[in-house]
């Protein structure tokens, strides 16, 4: 790169852009104190292989970026030459409302995306957090999820189909536009959570749900922490249908938000039935209208990237959660650590927002860690110090299957050009 | 094959797992699509991981290719054996090997039936929810290599969003796990890809499952409709409507009478009828069953029966799901065609295939999944009269270019296998198979592991340095070197 002067290098980038543009970085373009030279914004599938194929030649190490939402998760990738940015391609190319499936591009934000499928009463049934600002592209790669993942499923549950530009300049597609289809390898799975390290998703289709005509939240205050697994393990065993089934938790105050969305009478009946499940549990309230909607913009200040800390995701089986949560915030007390929990009860899967010493951090983590064997839960560092990622790996152990994915990234990425060390494990 | 292999392999599997006489190795020449035949040079039956690892990292060593096979039930070839290779029998691998309901997850063997994991559970009141036609009969392994579906997974998904982790055996004979019983295993979603690749990229031996709890309420209704067409429009109400049934099923007037003459279900003697049933919370299904019923009655359903009792339930569904079956009554042979189209597409797509029964002379059934566009065409020919045999061929591939027409698949179910191998590139670039091919050559570089199947003539996967080396996979002549 030395030899060739910057400008020369921006008119090569440009020149692959499609009706897009290119630039120099600058500091707003900043990912874990590294700043890349240059940031492009291609417009169409053929624009981003035309990149990628020209920084495959010169060797340039490439980051995929969306709405900025999540750069900060996982290792970080070190010095990167080019941003490609996928706000030039924020297309709905298709609403098919009577098959209940749609295709978009990879850099339309989820509240755009929902916004034009609106109009036929259907949604992308996803409410990861920063909507507004979070890409499809993103959230697919980060396969991330909110609340209502426990009624519709992660991302990997609704993609049927996949676009993607490979790092030689090959675009590829996978899936199709049909909710089912078993023709070829699933490709659309394997991009799904992959944090953009095997190629660039160009465009993606999911299948979608219809827009419920009703919905109400039991929003459950317990009275004892760990009187919420039997809570939870109640609500699971009966014969509710619940959406969301979502614990909130500080070393204050222990809540559980539980949603039900269907026709009016149903959702009505289905909270009430679930008053009854907590019982004295807790103190349940049913909500509807503004003061649902309240609670759960409540519920997802928890993500709010101002506000700070380290932010793991802890994965276990469901059953297991609250005991484990028990330990860290046993932990925690004991060791001065600040931990509040946010996450999805009923599918053992939650996000803990740590804050405290960085070593006393390191060491909690790692024995939970411990506690956790591969497959059956997983603790993974979301948003964390430079300084804590370096203590602790941000992935934990990936397990007897890396070696695998080690050599699919290889085929995919064979010159270790593209989101370097971003994939799952450092990959 | 040769004998110092074949001893090799009787010592890891022991005399009573293997297979070598000729008469004996007829039972596993194909799989349930007969057409498609291939005698096995060795067969075995393994009953542990450790006796499947062994096996196939002798293959691995000595450039012999296997197959993995279930119960057979698979419809495209896929457990088709390789002539010179070693046909692995899983059957006999038939553990369920933990239960935990605090967690809703079963761990198995991948030659437990189906329909046995639900019977494992049903008295806590719990299921598994993909339920192909062949559940009673078909294997896990099976399912999980297709990615099988069955008539409720409109609303439940497939095989894939319900298998949470897997023991496998590389065709390396490396032993690896994928995800387990905690969602979100941190790592590339080698499972979301190894569900649905038909054994071509590894052998799985344990299987953990999500199971799910028995809905509180099930209705089932039978719509009887004067035309195909008109069961369509219904469907495509239904979804329109914003309702997610948990099976929408449609038969036409040839797998009606047959299912007639074969089970008796009493169904009304008409063009089409549509099955659809809906499950969960009693006030949901209750509110939503009067909107089915007044969409199929404003799409102009002549009859509508609703099932009052699990027995009538069982009936409409033993009609169902015996229609395959059943064709053999009205039909000396038929073709089961399996693609996908876009719901929207249904009249369609279902009028050319009138028209190319009509203009070919074969009489073709419809039996599918339409609340989720899976056509199940079923070709009727005689084998006795000659061409007609390769006219039916002819026939259901027409109707995969009509599938492909509406933007739809080639298969959405059965498998691609080796039935429809080369029908691949009518659906997918040159480009599209190539990057498949990254992922085979990551977990199988040198296509011993169900060689031929799926992807038409591969690519090698790189060569390797040095003089030049005969590649394992031309030796058998399953590849060419571009």
């Amino acid at each position: 790169m030395a030899v060739v002067s910057t400008d020369t290098l921006l008119e090569q980038i440009r020149a692959r852009s499609g009706n897009g543009t290119a630039r120099v970085a600058t500091d707003n373009d900043v990912v874990d104190g590294a700043r890349p030279r240059f940031v492009t914004e291609p417009t169409d599938a053929d624009a981003v292989a035309a990149t990628l194929e020209w920084a495959s030649s010169e060797q340039l190490k490439v980051m995929v970026v969306g709405g900025r939402t999540k750069l900060a998760w996982g290792v970080p990738s070190g010095q990167i030459d080019l941003f490609l940015s996928t706000s030039g391609l924020s297309a709905v190319v298709e609403h098919r409302h009577g098959d209940l499936t749609t295709t978009v591009e990879a850099g339309a934000t989820l509240a755009s995306v929902n916004a034009t499928l609106k109009a036929h009463r259907q949604w992308l049934p996803w409410d990861p957090p920063w909507a507004d600002r979070a890409t499809i592209g993103g959230i697919v790669a980060t396969n991330d999820s909110g609340p209502r993942r426990h009624g519709f499923g992660a991302p990997r549950d609704s993609i049927i189909g996949i676009t993607m530009a490979r790092i030689d300049g090959e675009v590829a597609k996978a899936g199709g536009i049909v909710v089912k289809n078993v023709a070829g390898y699933d490709l659309s799975r394997l991009l799904t959570g992959s944090f953009g390290c095997l190629g660039v998703i160009v465009t993606a289709t999911f299948k979608l749900a219809p827009i419920a005509p009703a919905s109400r939240t039991v929003e459950v205050t317990i009275n004892a922490f760990k009187s919420s697994a039997d809570i939870v393990a109640d609500l699971l065993a009966s014969a509710l249908t619940p959406t969301a089934i979502e614990l909130m938790s500080t070393a204050a105050v222990t809540r559980l938000l539980v949603r039900f969305e269907s026709v009016e009478q149903a959702a009505v009946q289905q909270a009430a039935e679930a008053c009854d499940i907590v019982g004295p549990r807790g103190s349940s309230q049913t909500l509807d209208g503004n003061e649902e909607t309240a609670a759960w913009e409540r519920h997802a200040t928890h993500w709010s990237s101002s506000a700070g800390g380290t932010l793991l995701k802890v994965s276990c089986v469901p059953a297991e959660l609250i005991l484990t949560l028990s330990w860290l915030r046993t932990q925690a007390s004991a060791t001065g650590l600040d931990v509040a929990v946010a996450g999805r009860a009923g599918l053992g899967v939650v996000d803990v927002r740590l804050d405290g010493a960085l070593e006393t951090q390191a060491r909690v983590i790692s024995e939970l860690r411990e506690r956790l064997p591969i497959g059956r839960g997983s603790a993974v560092i979301r948003h964390g110090d430079a300084a804590l990622r370096q203590r602790v790996s941000a992935w934990g152990c990936i397990g007897d299957g890396k070696r695998v994915m080690q050599a699919v990234k290889q085929r995919f990425d064979p010159d270790n050009l593209l989101n370097v060390g971003r994939g799952p494990g450092g990959l | 094959m040769d004998t110092t292999f074949l001893r090799e392999i009787e010592q890891i599997v022991g005399s009573d797992g293997i297979v070598r006489d000729d008469g004996e190795l007829l039972t596993y020449e194909s799989d349930a699509l007969v057409k498609l035949r291939a005698k096995p040079g060795v067969a075995v039956l393994p009953t542990s991981t450790q006796q499947v690892q062994g096996v196939v990292r002798l293959c691995h060593e000595s450039g012999v290719p296997f197959v993995a096979r279930g119960q057979g039930t698979g419809l495209s070839g896929g457990a088709m054996p390789h002539p010179d290779g070693v046909l692995i029998v899983m059957t006999r691998m038939n553990r369920i090997l933990e239960i935990d309901l605090a967690n809703r997850r079963i761990t198995v063997e991948p030659g437990v039936m189906n329909l046995d994991v639900s019977k494992a559970v049903a008295q806590d009141g719990y299921y598994y929810a993909p339920d192909p036609s062949s559940q009673v009969i078909c294997s896990i392994g099976g399912n999980l290599a297709e990615n099988s579906g069955g008539a409720h997974c409109l609303k439940y998904g497939f095989t894939v969003h319900h298998v949470l982790g897997v023991e496998a055996v590389l065709p390396d004979g490396e032993l690896i796990h994928l995800g387990g019983p905690a969602l979100d295993a941190p790592g590339l979603d080698l499972l979301g890809v190894l569900v649905g690749s038909e054994g071509t990229l590894a052998v799985v031996t344990q299987i953990t499952l999500n199971l799910l709890r028995k809905p509180a309420a099930v209705r089932t209704l039978l719509a009887a409709f004067d035309s195909t067409e008109a069961a369509g429009n219904a469907v495509s109400g239904i979804i329109s409507a914003g309702i997610i049934p948990a099976a929408v099923e449609m038969m036409d007037r040839v797998t009606i009478e047959a299912a007639e003459e074969a089970v008796h279900p009493n169904f009304p003697k008409t063009d089409a009828i549509l099955i659809v049933e809906l499950d969960g919370a009693e006030a949901d299904v209750t509110a939503l069953f009067t909107r089915v019923e007044r969409v199929c009655t404003e799409a102009a359903a002549r009859e509508i029966q609703i099932a009052e009792t699990d027995e009538q339930r069982a009936r409409f569904w033993q009609g169902r799901k015996s229609a395959f079956a059943a064709m053999g009554r009205v039909s000396p042979n038929y073709y089961v065609q399996d693609g996908v189209i876009p719901r929207t597409k249904l009249s369609e797509v279902l009028s050319r295939i009138e028209a190319l029964s009509t203009r070919s002379g074969l009489k073709i059934g419809n039996v599918f999944h339409a609340g989720d566009g899976n056509l199940h065409p079923l070709v009727c020919y005689d084998d006795r009269i000659e061409g007609q045999a390769d006219l039916a061929q002819d026939v259901a591939s027409e109707i995969l270019t009509y599938c492909l027409d509406a933007g739809g698949s080639i298969t959405g179910e059965h498998g691609v296998g080796a039935d429809k191998a080369e029908y691949l590139p009518k659906m997918f670039t040159e480009s599209d198979l190539d990057t498949m091919q990254l992922v085979r050559c990551a977990f199988d570089p040198d296509h011993i592991c169900n060689p031929g199947k799926v992807f038409p003539t591969p690519r090698l996967c790189g060569e390797v340095p040095g003089p030049y080396r005969r590649h394992p996979a031309e030796s058998v002549g399953l590849a060419e070197r571009l």
